[in-house]
This record gives C-alpha cells, sequence and structure tokens, in this order.
C-alpha cells in the first residue's frame, strides 16, 4: 500500500512531474443510480506522453447498461460479461497511478465513482494528489482572456470542443483510452503554457486545478 | 423504461454481427499507437521495419507538444537524448559559426527526424533546433535508436546515407578550412572499402614496453596513434595522442610505467572489406578516432578520422585535376558530363543552393577556361590582351544545369589599323571555335546569340564603355533588356584588368542616371511574385502546366532583377546575388533592413528549383522551372508564401521610391 501514498514532491516543478492522465466511461450520469464500464489512463513524464504506457480496462457495471449512454461509448453489454467487476481492476489502476499526480477532465465526475468503487474494496477514497484540465483551461482563460473573466464561464467546456481549440487532433476512437489521449495532449498543451503564467511546481499547478 | 430497455435491445441485435464483434477483437488490443504505426508506416526508415517491430517502436515512443518559438534543442546546451520524429508543424535548425554568425542549416518538416547526431556522438548539441509552428513529436530514446541502428540494417543505411556523411563533412570542414570542394565526394564513404585507405604499415609495440619508448615511436613515425601487441604479436589495444595527454601527462604519470596500464581498451576493429562509412558509424558510437583494420583475422593497419577526411578531400580534388589534365576537347567532353552529377550528390548531402552553386559554377568556370587555354594553343598569342566575359547566370555564378551560354571578348584597343585589323580576324576564329567547344561539354547554344561569335559582341574595350554609355543615356527598351544581361558581367578568363576598366566606366556612367534607373525600376518591378489577395498561389490557369507555377520567372528572377537595381544605385561592383547583398550591407537601406530575409528567400526558392530539377533529371525528363505548389509540404508552402512575400514588399518599395507613374511606365 505504501507505493498508493508515494506523493511527488510539492515543490516538484511540472515538466518533470510524472501524470497519470485517467478517463473513465459511465453507464450514465447519475452519482447514484450509474457506474464504470470502462477506464482508461495514459502515462505521462513532464511534457512526454509515453504512447507505450497505457491502462484500459472494461469493467462489467454493478448498475444496468442505458441505451443513450451506449450509443456514446459502444460497449455493448456482451463485451462485459466476462468482464471483471471495477473492484477487481481499481488496484492495478492505483498501481499505474502510483507517484503521479491524477490529471481528467471534469475529474471530479470520475473520481466521485471511482471511490464509490474504491470505498466498497478498501475503505479508503482516492490517494493521488488530482487535477483537473477543465479547470486549468478556466484558469488559463481567466490569466489570458479578459472577456472571458467579464462574462463568466462561457465558450466551450467539452473536452472534444477544447481540443479541437487547442488543436488536438481526434482520431482515436471515442472509449475510455481514446478520451484519456485527448487529454493528456490538451494537458501537455497546458504544460507548456503555465510556466509564463506563473505556474511552475506541482503545489501551483493542484492550486489551480482542484476539481 | 420499459421501452428504452427495448429500443437498447433491438440495437443491439442489429448491430452485434457487426460492431459488437469489431469492438470485442480491438477490446484485446486496445492502445494509444495505432495512429502511430499508421504515421511511421509512411517515414522512412521506420516504413522498412516489419509491423510487429513497428508496433515495438511505437510502443518505446514519447510524444511531445511545442509551441511556435520553442527553442528544443540549443546549441552547446545537453546533447539530445532521444531521436524526434515530426509528426505535424516544422523545425529550423541553424548554428552559430565562430564569429558569431547564425547560419540556418535546414528546415525539417513532418515525417522528418532531427537530433540523432548529437545522440550519437554524446557531444554537446550541435546545432539549435525551434519549432517554426505548433509542432509535435514522437521521441525515441538514444537506446532504443542505437539498438534498431545496431540490429535492423535499414535504419543504420538510411541514417548514414542521411546524416553521417553530414557529420563527417563538418569534421572535415573544420580541419580543411572551408576548402570549396568540400563534400562533393561523401558518397565515396559508401564505396571505398576500409582496406583502401588505411594506413598500410603498422607501428606495434610490446605491451610490456614503458609508455616512454611507445610515445617515442610515435614522434619517430609522426604518428598519432601506436598498436600495442603482445607476445604472440596479437592487437591487444592502442595508445593515441588523447591517452598520453588525458593518462600520463594531465595526470603526472610516469612515463617509465608500462604501456598497457594507458592503453585504450576495448579495441575496436573493422574489417579491410567493410565500407568505410560503416568505420565512421563505428567510430562515432564508440567516440574514438582511431580503429584497427582486420584482414583475413591478421591486423592490416590503422584508419584515422584524417584518413576519412583525407578520402573526401583527395576525390573531388582529382575531379578537377581531372579537367586540367584535358588536352583537347574531346578529352573535356566526358569529364563535363559529371558536373551535371555532384548536383544530385550535394543535394543528398544536404547542401545549401548557394553552396551547390559555388561549386557547380567554380567547376564549370574551370571548365569554360580549359577550352580557352585549348583555343589558346590552337590559334597562337592573340594579337592583343584580351579577356573573356560571362553574363547571365553564369556570370552570377547561380548555374545549377549547364544554361545557354552568355559569353563575350573584351579586347585592348588596337594601336595601329593593321593590328585591328589582325585582332578581329584572331578573336572571329578564336570565338566560333570555343563556341563549338562548349556546346561539346554541354553548354548549348544562346538562343539571343548573346555570345563571343557573334561579332556584336567582341569588341575592343572602348567600343564596349560607348555600347554601355548609350544604353544608360537612351534606354530603350531593348537597351534595358540588355542591361539586365550584361550588366552582370564577370571576368573569367585572360586580362582582368580590362574587365575591371569596363566595371568601373558602368558605375560612373550610372550615377545620376535616374531615368535610366526607373526604367530599370520598371522592369524590376513588373514581375510580381505569384501571391494573390489572401496569400494563397496564383497558378497557371490552363495549359501545359496548369496549376504549376514558375520558380524562375515568378521567384528567383525579380529577387535578382531587385538585387541588380539596387546593387547598380549604390555602385556595388560584384555580380552575384549574395555577394552583391553582401556588399550593400550598410549601403543600401533596403538591404540594412531586408538583407537577411532576402538571402534566406533566394536560398530557399533556388533550392526549390535544384531539388525539383534533379528530380526531374532522375525522371528523364528535361529540366524545366515549374513547380506545383500542392505537392510541398505545409512548411515549405509557408517559407515559400514568405519568400515571395520578401520579394513583394522590395518590388512595393521600388514603385514608391521611383514613383507609380514613373514605375508604370517602364
Amino acid at each position: 500500500m505504501e507505493d498508493e501514498r508515494s506523493f511527488p514532491d510539492l515543490a516538484t516543478p511540472i515538466d518533470q512531474c510524472r501524470y497519470a492522465v485517467i478517463d473513465t466511461e459511465l453507464t450514465g450520469l447519475d452519482f447514484k443510480k450509474d457506474s464504470i464500464v470502462s477506464i482508461g489512463a495514459v502515462a505521462m513524464t513532464g511534457g512526454r506522453i509515453r504512447l507505450g504506457e497505457t491502462f484500459y480496462e472494461m469493467v462489467s457495471p454493478r448498475t444496468a447498461f442505458r441505451a443513450e449512454t451506449v450509443v456514446v461509448h459502444g460497449i455493448m453489454p456482451s463485451d462485459v460479461t466476462d468482464k471483471p467487476a471495477a473492484g477487481a481492476v481499481i488496484d492495478e489502476l492505483l498501481k499505474f497511478c502510483a507517484g503521479t499526480v491524477v490529471v481528467g477532465h471534469f475529474l471530479s465526475l470520475d473520481l466521485h465513482f471511482l471511490n464509490k468503487e474504491l470505498k466498497a474494496v478498501s475503505g479508503r477514497p482516492f490517494p493521488n494528489f488530482v487535477a483537473d484540465t477543465w479547470r486549468i483551461h478556466s484558469w488559463i482563460q481567466n490569466q489570458t482572456d479578459a472577456a472571458c473573466r467579464d462574462f463568466g464561464e462561457s465558450g466551450d467546456r467539452d473536452l472534444f470542443a477544447l481540443a479541437k481549440k487547442y488543436r488536438v487532433p481526434i482520431a482515436q476512437a471515442h472509449d475510455a483510452l481514446g478520451d484519456a489521449f485527448i487529454t493528456a495532449q490538451l494537458f501537455q498543451r497546458f504544460l507548456a503554457i503555465l510556466p509564463g503564467l506563473g505556474v511552475r511546481t506541482i503545489k501551483e499547478l493542484l492550486k489551480i486545478g482542484k476539481p | 423504461m420499459r421501452t428504452l430497455h427495448c429500443f437498447t435491445f433491438r440495437w443491439y441485435d442489429i448491430c452485434s454481427y457487426n460492431l459488437g464483434l469489431i469492438i470485442g477483437v480491438l477490446s484485446f488490443i486496445m492502445t494509444i499507437t495505432e495512429d502511430v504505426v499508421k504515421f511511421l508506416e509512411t517515414v522512412p526508415p521506420f516504413q522498412f521495419l516489419e509491423a510487429v517491430e513497428l508496433k515495438a517502436v511505437s510502443d518505446d515512443l514519447t510524444m511531445e507538444f511545442y509551441p511556435k518559438d520553442t527553442v528544443i534543442l540549443q546549441q552547446d546546451g545537453l546533447a539530445s537524448d532521444a531521436l524526434r520524429i515530426i509528426k505535424k508543424g516544422g523545425v529550423k535548425v541553424s548554428m552559430r559559426t565562430e564569429n558569431g554568425e547564425e547560419v540556418t542549416i535546414d528546415h525539417r518538416g513532418e515525417g522528418e527526424t532531427f537530433g540523432l547526431i548529437s545522440l550519437m556522438g554524446r557531444d554537446k548539441q550541435k546545432t539549435t533546433v525551434i519549432a517554426m509552428e505548433d509542432s509535435i513529436c514522437y521521441l525515441l530514446s538514444r537506446e532504443k535508436i542505437l539498438k534498431l541502428i545496431e540490429t535492423k540494417p535499414v535504419v543504420s543505411e538510411y541514417f548514414l546515407q542521411s546524416h553521417f556523411t553530414k557529420y563527417v563533412d563538418k569534421v572535415y570542414r573544420e580541419m580543411h578550412n572551408k576548402s570549396l570542394f568540400y563534400g562533393s565526394s561523401d558518397h565515396l564513404l559508401f564505396t571505398t572499402p576500409v582496406g583502401d585507405i588505411a594506413t598500410k604499415a603498422v607501428v606495434a609495440v610490446r605491451d610490456d614496453a614503458t609508455i616512454k619508448e611507445a610515445a617515442l615511436q610515435m614522434s619517430r613515425h609522426r604518428i598519432s596513434s601506436v598498436i600495442i601487441v603482445d607476445a604472440r604479436q596479437l592487437p591487444v589495444g592502442v595508445v593515441t595522442d588523447r591517452d598520453l595527454r588525458e593518462k600520463v601527462v594531465s595526470r603526472a604519470r610516469s612515463v617509465d610505467d608500462p604501456v598497457r596500464d594507458i592503453m585504450s581498451l576495448p579495441l575496436v576493429r573493422v574489417d579491410a572489406k567493410d565500407y568505410c562509412f560503416e568505420a565512421v558509424l563505428t567510430m562515432i558510437k564508440h567516440n574514438i578516432h582511431h580503429i584497427l583494420v582486420i584482414q583475413d583475422g591478421n591486423l592490416k593497419g590503422v584508419l584515422t578520422n584524417h584518413d576519412l577526411m583525407m578520402l573526401q578531400g583527395t576525390s573531388p580534388l582529382s575531379f578537377a585535376k581531372d579537367l586540367e589534365s584535358q588536352e583537347s576537347v574531346d578529352g573535356l567532353a566526358p569529364v563535363s558530363v559529371k558536373i551535371n552529377r555532384v548536383v544530385g550528390l550535394l543535394l543528398k548531402e544536404g547542401a545549401r543552393a548557394s553552396n551547390i552553386t559555388r561549386i557547380i559554377a567554380e567547376l564549370n568556370d574551370r571548365l569554360v577556361r580549359k577550352v580557352l587555354e585549348i583555343a589558346e594553343k590552337q590559334f597562337g598569342r592573340p594579337p592583343v590582351a584580351y579577356c573573356w566575359l560571362s553574363f547571365g547566370s553564369e556570370g552570377r555564378k547561380e548555374q545549377t544545369f549547364k544554361t545557354d551560354q552568355d559569353n563575350a571578348i573584351v579586347y585592348a584597343d588596337p594601336a595601329t589599323p593593321e593590328q585591328e585589323e589582325a585582332a578581329k580576324q584572331y578573336f572571329a576564329a578564336f570565338a566560333l571555335f570555343v563556341r563549338d567547344g562548349l556546346v561539346k561539354c554541354g553548354f548549348p547554344l544562346c538562343p539571343a546569340d548573346y555570345m563571343a561569335s557573334n561579332p556584336k559582341w567582341r569588341q575592343p574595350l572602348s567600343v564596349w564603355k560607348k555600347l554601355f554609355s548609350t544604353w544608360i543615356g537612351h534606354p530603350t527598351p531593348e537597351a534595358i533588356l540588355r542591361s539586365l544581361i550584361f550588366f552582370d558581367f564577370r571576368h573569367l578568363h585572360g586580362d582582368e584588368a580590362l574587365a575591371v576598366d569596363l566595371r568601373s566606366h558602368l558605375m560612373k556612367n550610372l550615377k545620376g542616371q535616374n531615368l535610366f534607373l526607373a526604367l530599370m525600376a520598371g522592369a524590376t518591378a513588373r514581375n510580381r511574385p505569384p501571391l494573390g489577395f489572401f496569400k494563397t498561389f496564383l497558378v497557371e490557369k490552363d495549359g501545359e502546366h496548369k496549376n504549376e507555377l514558375n520558380l524562375k520567372l515568378r521567384g528567383i528572377g525579380p529577387l535578382v532583377d531587385i538585387v541588380r537595381l539596387l546593387s547598380l544605385e549604390s555602385g556595388v561592383a560584384e555580380t552575384s546575388t549574395l555577394e552583391r547583398i553582401e556588399a550593400m550591407r550598410g549601403k543600401n537601406a533596403s538591404i540594412d533592413s531586408m538583407g537577411d530575409e532576402l538571402v534566406q528567400a533566394f536560398e530557399f526558392i533556388s533550392l526549390l528549383r535544384i531539388h525539383h530539377q534533379v528530380e526531374q533529371i532522375e525522371q528523364g525528363q528535361a529540366p524545366d522551372n515549374f513547380i506545383n505548389p500542392s505537392r510541398l509540404s505545409n512548411l515549405e508552402k509557408s517559407t515559400l508564401k514568405e519568400s515571395f512575400q520578401v520579394i513583394s514588399t522590395l518590388q512595393d518599395g521600388i514603385i514608391d521610391h521611383y514613383g507609380p507613374g514613373m514605375v508604370g511606365s517602364g
């Protein structure tokens, strides 16, 4: 259990820290009724995305599939009948994330469902430092664009709209790993911008990226 | 809820046959590298790898993003830790020379790589690499690329061809003080067996000898290394100058110690039958300057850095020597054919356009001079001193493939009518012989007959002076056209004083000739670069070259015209475009503000044109100046647009300066 808690030093420069960029696909967005269908994660060291170091698991959800989300994530009940329950793969995910800052888009959503699974297994919530790319994006907008500040949170919220805005190529299938990869590339662009705005250490990143 | 469920079921039923199946299969190999594999399948040398290997390479990659203007690698900074493959965007590779000059070496675009050389040498970074636009690179770590080079011949061959010749070329340049001919024979690295150039007489010292004995042997034989052998005379190590410096002198070690204590291990060898590039690779990999050459298991000799440099140095000179040793035009003709081949070779080695044309100009000059010498032998001493002039692209030293002859003779003013008659007869026969000789050597006739064989263009100095004065004083359209061609004249052979005299006459006469200069400005500003209002390329609408644009007529031509006009205005005597620009620095405001951009534009368009022509020649077509801009990479497109923009801006300045009315009437 020790490795899960090996946090990066808060003074680590953001271009040297290790990150795990994650995304989950869900049966739906209802906090009570829905659960995880698949988990994807991509490893990064500073701005380098480690293309061969990825995590992807489909799980057998604890709740029923729903038609409208099946269309989105493309995973069908038959695909997961032989898959483990989320609780069984969550240990692997924690290992993958060990020592990293975990990054995701609207991460609080993913965290809610991950924590639900985690608590069922170990009684403890997700241990890592976390940062949300949507929060980071909003913060950057506020620093750089006066119009945005005046009109509050407007503009593009969803991952694909942001990816387009930052010219991140969207070529992969829409699954948890593909989305994690897009999120990683988005984060990669933020990492290039942030030092110029005074964000240089993990401590500063966590502050602006708090989900 | 019930209906929804029902829908789900139906939907699933329909799709389970195909989609479900596909997704099911995909889930076993779910990765993010499929796109990477697809990309690498189009990138040499990775495209030559098997699917499994390609997948393995992809899994080893990392990916970085660089906003525009990011300094990715910094000269003298840490050596690169990875080979970078450009996935998107483009970079500029540049180098700061010893005198602080920033030289752009290359632009690389999508599918090209950089960082290999510092990776191999583990030295400090030798170049600066900057992202010219937002760029994405895949990074292959030092360990992985070294392993690929070692285990996959296709990879090592590719990188050797495209990078190592440049590396060796650089080393060679340092040693040989920028000799004009460097690099033109790097292909010898790929065709010469090590055994052919290795030092034959090996000086060996027993391993129990003292350091002092070894050093004495080295200085006695004036060699930089000595082989250490054991009691059976088998090589066990090598001691080099470097060992003496680093392990003896700097550490105050006793010179009576056995030499085996300071010898370098392990002993790196190549086979005598191996090509030199393999030796270079090995030397770079082990960071050594000496390598043992083994033949049939025995020590055959030592190959040094120096030997490799000599290999490169001798052959281009021998090419020039080959020209020199010919006694007849018939003997020259076959040698002259080789000059075309040099262009392709230089291109492959990444030479800059200006370097290519300089080398070609030098070789062509030698060829023409040789024909003139042969003519002089044939016709005997000329009755008066003469000077052979070349014009046009030859005059500007901007030729690549042999272009039309543009030449003339100026001879000293005859003292008597008899001498005048003798000169007329002599040079008539002489010029005809040279013209035909040059045709045999591959220089086509000038369709406009701007050749010394035309009596108009072989005249005494005073007649030439009068001719130039007339053109300047009465600038008819024909006079302007001729000025554009003849004012780029350059002495090529004979009495240079005549050319100098004519040049100073020209400069003197141009002073204050605003009407002439304005008309020349009109001619200069007439051919606008093919850029549309929205910075799109304007291509031919129909005909043989539909959708193409003429790089010479719309790019190089206007640029050369601008620089000629400015240099005539500023009284600069040089004739080559780049030399003119350099000479005008500090004298001409336009050049001071845009000189660098102009040089880059000229280099870039010229290089594009040479590449295009080499490609045509390799495909057995006659070289022309038409390229299809849609076939260019994004980086090339944007650089070409910027180049055209530079020309356009300068033309606007010229129109402003001389007044639109004046220029318009030209």
